[in-house]
């Protein structure tokens, strides 16, 4: 009797619990119609081409990285996560065809979900002790670690991606202007939408994600600055459950779309394929919707047919930076390497597979270029 | 003594089965299990690995109490995690805020954890108490509230400062520090370590010689003789769950008063459930636990090895889930055939001592 | 009788059934033999109906539909119940229980039946209908193995009697001559004990006071309790009568703390105790002998001694006082060694776990616990139910010995003879009241019985 009573209320709790969430998701979005009524975009004429988006000349000449070590602390997820830790390992293959890297002279270690803070620094100090050097973490989770171990190591190159904050002459960080990539696809959607709505999708709430959501922002503002702009994020800060779960990821995207917005961004890790298949059963020939991918160029990443729906992506490029990392060490002189990957380098851009987009390129080159060039700042912070 | 057998017999067999069956799988696998234990053991003694495994073990046996509280009157306190995430959080925010002196400023983070810790299993406890509802719903619920809430006072609206990528509170003043042991290039033990030690001590005192400890075991072995023998169930509850919390909250607090200093994104996860684990490891018991505690912390530790000799990690945790499986389950067979045993013995014994004087009215 | 049902193995000797020689593993395999047994304790779903009952556990021998329900009628008829299979289970009366119990086993295809002390809990009315029905069911060729303590039932079913003393066969008897007297001889292995009491040592000096107490039942209905008043007084054994299930636990419970009275009071030696928690009354001086030992009385795994603190964790000697409440083991051990001596509890010593004692032992070993610490009044619930004639007689003497101390008693219990033997007054209470008074000395088993069932109007008179 008692337990019955207590587990009706606690299902009472649950389900208001369900729903204060399902509220909370829906940001700013309008009562939009879900269908074709399609809302009439101002847009923005793109500036002027100021020469055109040439492919940028490599940062340094390939050396020959036959006497390195190199090894990897990949995060969470490892090799096969089809997002960032793959775009680092497709860096290290680079380097092993085209620098002459041993194979037997790397190795790849992953962190699994959860671990301590001493368990990182072990794995940096394993890789040490067995003679690798340079050592690349992958992921700013190792950045306490690496302040660490790199400091009781001097003579050891270490690299980070995503972490400029460990400031030792042995350290070099390996950032990216991701909010200049996504200023770029926020451009394309604002130029493909129809009903002057899109959405972002954000794994979870951190800093990091927020770069993307304030390029993409500001790219689709700077097109059709009366655009609406839907933005939600799958896990509170904290809880990095949201860039594993594609399920929630499908969730959150529905909702979206259900909300009236036709292009989606993801920025969500692996959940990112929930994202593709909410999008991909939400099209329809006469209201087409799109996803917009990340980090790698997913319309090559992911399975047919849900790969369709993907008009492009934004490329963070792990690997080049990875592969002018290792080439760097190799040549004697990582200064020549960029403070941060951006645009200029390509270190971020934006991919044209499929060719959903082949009609706006010209268009964003010229954002492009005038990124490039200064003309516009990219906000990296949310506005 | 039987006693002993009782106690030891189980875990030795489970851990004698699990490894077996990890063998089996690594062989499946083409991996060679002697080579997997010959690194596991030796990473022991490369670089820091034994000292993280005594600090490691020092977290898990304080998840472990904290849990194994609950247990002794069969409340299933699943909320650990939520407890001392937030219990750290708030923790390092209050610690990070004040500027007092050394000792005093330790002291107040220790108490403010424990008490976060404590306000949060409340909850539960309350409504447990006074409205039935069973604890592992309500304290899962308020595992999601605490993930929230944390996202909350970590942001850089609230308590964050934005480093890098990372969000992290204010860092503790040196002041508000548990200084450790140094052991030079092979790290540090936590100071945390001994005040781990000494609420194991202190957990098997209130469980063996206080009232408490007895009332609390009673309720569990039996709620409706407790209740007859004038134990306030209600009251037991609260209590149980209230230190529960309490303890939980300690659970984050050796690696920020001893390394981290502070409470950002990436602090780990995972310990509350590690807890359940150990104490279903160590059946509750004061000293079980911490050998839990142990053998958890070096399949973690040693684990990180594996990789660099390419054989698979995740056997480690194929072997933690066993060794639990198969100490439950052997703790059952024991102490059912024990029991019989038990009885037989009394009754051989009676017989015996009946057929010497033959006497009358049994 | 575990042994015959398969709950136990033998460590030797054979058992056969039909002439073939058997091993039975667990007592799936005493049902295939065609042996099923009826427990003391009934083990029945009271929120599943009565067909339901029956099929648990049992749905591979007939399914579950319409050749289930047929055999099912088919042997209601046999064991004589009058109630519809879709009954609910909680709905029947403790002689409808058994007849379902013994209908689930004959379910089964069992030929031989074990019944285990079953008319415990039955007015003397309900145990003539049930030997009726047993007898009926002999002469269709079933075999029954009834156990009782009760020796006049035993002589007036059985075809032969066999006496089991500690575990080994002290004789066999042909009950058409053997006497109760020496039967109970043979048992006990020398005189016959018996519950009479000798010269009254009620005092004018009341104890317990209970006015108008009402117990509401939980989500309405008929209160469990209603306008109870009873007084205790010292050196007093006031007996409560009454069918199970009318209150009497209830009652107990009330007296106890363990549930809250609704409306009345409770007075203990002039002190007002409504509301005070079980503890506290325990403190104040009630000692309490439940009816159920192993739910209410002790802590199975644990040490005999640590059952001893039981009830007692704030008293000396086992509690050592001060703030953190620390308790004094190796009192609680001495005090323990105390008990089994005093009240000849059975046993090695008072480490082992009380499980491991027979039932006549733990019973033994909690009314020592419950007059440890000088009580003013023994709530003494089925004192000597399911224990052995030894140990009955012990704790009969124990009783009467407290009470001439000056005890306060009240003692509820199914087992007329025990009442009226052990009473000074006799209440009958039916339906959550009091009925009728009854004097022991003059009142039969059979008259107490029918105020019990309220068959007796002038009883409640």
């Amino acid at each position: 009797m008692r337990i019955s009573r207590g587990f009706v209320l606690a299902a009472a709790v649950l389900t208001s619990a369900l729903v204060v969430t399902g509220c909370a998701r829906d940001t700013g979005t309008q009562q939009g119609g879900g269908g074709g009524a399609a809302t009439e975009c101002t847009r923005n004429s793109p500036p002027a081409a100021a020469g055109g988006a040439a492919t940028p000349a490599p940062i340094a000449p390939n050396a020959d990285a036959s006497a390195l070590k190199v090894g990897l602390a990949y995060d969470i997820g490892g090799r096969g996560d089809l997002s960032f830790n793959d775009s680092a390992a497709a860096g290290l293959e680079k380097a092993i065809s085209d620098l002459g890297l041993q194979q037997a002279n790397t190795r790849e270690l992953a962190a699994a979900e959860n671990e301590s803070e001493d368990a990182a620094a072990t794995r940096l100090r394993q890789l040490v002790a067995d003679g690798f050097n340079p050592i690349i973490a992958v992921g700013f989770k190792y950045a306490t670690a690496l302040q660490t171990v790199a400091a009781e190591n001097p003579n050891v190159q270490f690299a980070i991606v995503d972490d400029a904050t460990v400031e030792l002459p042995n350290v070099t960080p390996l950032v990216f202007a991701e909010e200049q990539g996504s200023f770029l696809v926020g451009a394309a959607a604002a130029l493909k939408t129809t009903s002057c709505q899109i959405g972002f999708v954000g794994g979870v709430d951190v800093p990091l994600i927020h770069k993307f959501e304030a390029g993409y922002v500001a790219g689709a503002k700077a097109v059709a600055p009366s655009i609406e702009v839907d933005v939600d994020y799958i896990s509170p800060a904290g809880d990095f459950s949201g860039f594993n779960d594609s399920a929630r990821g499908t969730e959150v995207a529905r909702g979206q779309l259900d909300g009236g917005a036709d292009i989606v961004y993801q920025a969500a890790g692996a959940s990112g394929q929930g994202v593709f298949e909410a999008v991909n059963a939400a099209n329809a020939p006469d209201a087409p919707k799109f996803a917009i991918g990340v980090d790698s160029d997913q319309y090559n990443t992911v399975a047919p047919p849900v790969n369709e729906v993907i008009m492009t992506s934004m490329l963070k490029r792990v690997d080049v930076a990875v592969f002018n990392y290792i080439n760097a060490v190799a040549a004697g002189d990582t200064s020549v390497l960029p403070e941060a990957f951006d645009l200029s380098v390509d270190g971020v851009g934006y991919s044209t597979s499929g060719g959903k987009i082949d009609d706006i390129t010209e268009q964003l080159d010229a954002y492009k270029a005038a990124i490039i060039s200064g003309s516009i700042q990219v906000p990296s912070e949310r506005q | 003594m039987t006693h002993l057998r009782t106690v030891l017999l189980p875990p030795v067999l489970a851990i004698v089965f699990a490894a077996l069956l990890c063998a089996v799988a690594l062989l499946i696998s083409g991996d060679s299990p002697i080579t997997a234990l010959t690194v596991m053991v030796t990473q022991v003694g490369e670089g820091t690995t034994a000292v993280d495994i005594v600090n490691s073990a020092a977290i898990y046996y304080i998840a472990g109490l904290a849990v194994a509280i609950g247990f002794q009157m069969k409340l299933f306190n699943i909320g650990i995690e939520g407890q001392f995430r937030l219990a750290a959080c708030v923790a390092a925010i209050v610690g990070g805020a004040l500027a007092l002196p050394p000792v005093v400023h330790t002291l107040v983070i220790i108490l403010v954890g424990a008490a976060v810790g404590a306000l949060w299993a409340s909850v539960p406890a309350l409504l447990k108490a006074y409205r039935g509802v069973h604890e592992v719903i309500s304290s899962i619920m308020m595992n999601f509230i605490a993930t929230g809430l944390i996202a909350y006072l970590i942001s850089t609206d609230s308590f964050g400062v934005l480093q890098g990528n990372n969000i992290s509170t204010d860092p503790i003043e040196p002041t508000g520090h548990f200084a450790g042991i140094s052991f030079g290039a092979s790290g540090t033990i936590f100071g945390f370590v001994f005040v781990a030690a000494a609420l194991g001590l202190a957990y098997g005192f209130m469980l063996n010689r206080t009232r408490f400890g007895f009332e609390l075991k009673a309720s569990g072995e039996s709620p409706t003789a407790a209740a007859a023998g004038g134990v306030d169930a209600r009251r037991m509850v609260i209590v149980a769950l209230l230190l529960s919390g309490a303890m939980a909250g300690l659970v984050g607090l050796p690696e920020l008063l001893g390394r981290d200093y502070a409470y950002t994104l990436t602090s780990p996860q995972g310990y509350g459930f590690t807890g359940i684990a150990v104490a279903l490891l160590g059946r509750n018991h004061p000293v079980g636990v911490a050998l839990g505690a142990l053998l958890w912390a070096f399949l973690d530790k040693s684990a990180l090895a594996l990789d660099n000799v390419g054989v698979p990690r995740e056997i480690v945790l194929i072997m933690q889930g066993s060794v639990v499986l198969s100490v439950i389950v052997a703790y059952e067979i024991v102490r059912r055939y024990e029991l019989a045993a038990e009885q037989r013995r009394v009754a051989a014994q009676l017989r015996a001592a009946a057929s010497a004087p033959a006497e009358v009215a049994s | 009788m575990k042994i015959l049902y398969g709950m136990q193995q033998p460590d030797e000797g054979t058992i056969s059934v039909d002439g073939e020689l058997v091993s039975f593993r667990s007592p799936a395999d005493a049902i295939r033999a065609g042996i099923g047994m009826v427990h003391q304790h009934f083990m029945l779903a009271d929120n599943l109906t009565v067909a339901e009952n029956i099929l648990l556990g049992a749905e591979a021998l007939h399914g579950m539909g319409t050749a289930a329900r047929q055999r099912i009628a088919e042997l209601e008829g046999t064991v004589g119940l009058q109630v519809g299979p879709d009954v609910l289970v909680e709905r029947l009366g403790v002689a409808d229980r058994q007849r379902v119990e013994i209908l689930k086993v004959l379910y089964r295809g069992a030929r031989t039946v074990i019944l285990d002390e079953p008319t415990a809990v039955l007015v003397p009315q309900e145990v003539d209908e049930l030997f009726a029905t047993l007898r009926r069911m002999r002469a269709e060729g079933f075999t029954f193995v009834f156990i009782s303590h009760k020796l006049d039932e035993v002589r007036a079913i059985a075809d032969t009697v066999t006496v089991i003393r500690r575990g080994a066969c002290v004789g066999s008897a042909d009950p058409k001559t053997v006497t109760s007297r020496q039967l109970a001889e043979m048992m006990v292995g020398s005189e016959l004990p018996s519950p009479e009491t000798r010269e009254s040592t009620v005092t004018d000096r009341e104890v317990l006071r209970l006015t108008g107490i009402r117990l509401d039942a939980e989500g309405g209905g008929r209160p469990v309790l209603d306008g109870v008043d009873l007084v205790v007084r010292a050196g007093e054994v006031l007996g409560i009568a009454g069918v199970e299930g009318n209150g009497q636990t209830e009652l107990v419970e009330t007296i106890m703390g363990m549930q809250r009275a609704s409306g009345g009071t409770v007075v203990l030696s002039g002190t007002d105790i409504t509301r005070s928690h079980t503890l506290r009354r325990r403190e104040a001086g009630i000692g309490y002998v439940p009816e159920d030992r192993t739910r209410h009385g002790l802590l199975a795994t644990q040490p005999l001694w640590a059952n001893r603190i039981l009830g007692h964790q704030t008293r000396k000697p086992v509690s050592a006082g001060g703030f953190l409440g620390v308790l004094d083991r190796a009192a609680a051990r001495r005090d323990t060694e105390r008990i089994v001596e005093e009240f000849d509890v059975r046993t090695p010593g008072v480490d082992v776990p009380a499980a491991a004692l027979s039932g006549g032992n733990q019973q033994k070993l909690v009314v020592g616990r419950e007059l440890s610490g000088d009580p003013v009044l023994l709530i003494a619930a089925h004192p000597t139910r399911g224990v052995d004639v030894g140990a009955q007689a012990g704790i009969w003497d124990v009783l009467r010995r407290a009470r001439a101390d000056g005890l306060a008693v009240l003692l509820v219990s199914a087992d007329l003879d025990e009442l009226i033997g052990l009473s000074d007054t006799i209440k009958v209470m039916l339906r959550g009241r009091l009925v009728a008074d009854a004097d022991p000395a003059t009142v039969t088993p059979e008259e107490l019985g029918a105020a019990m069932t309220g068959a007796d109007a002038e009883g409640a008179a």
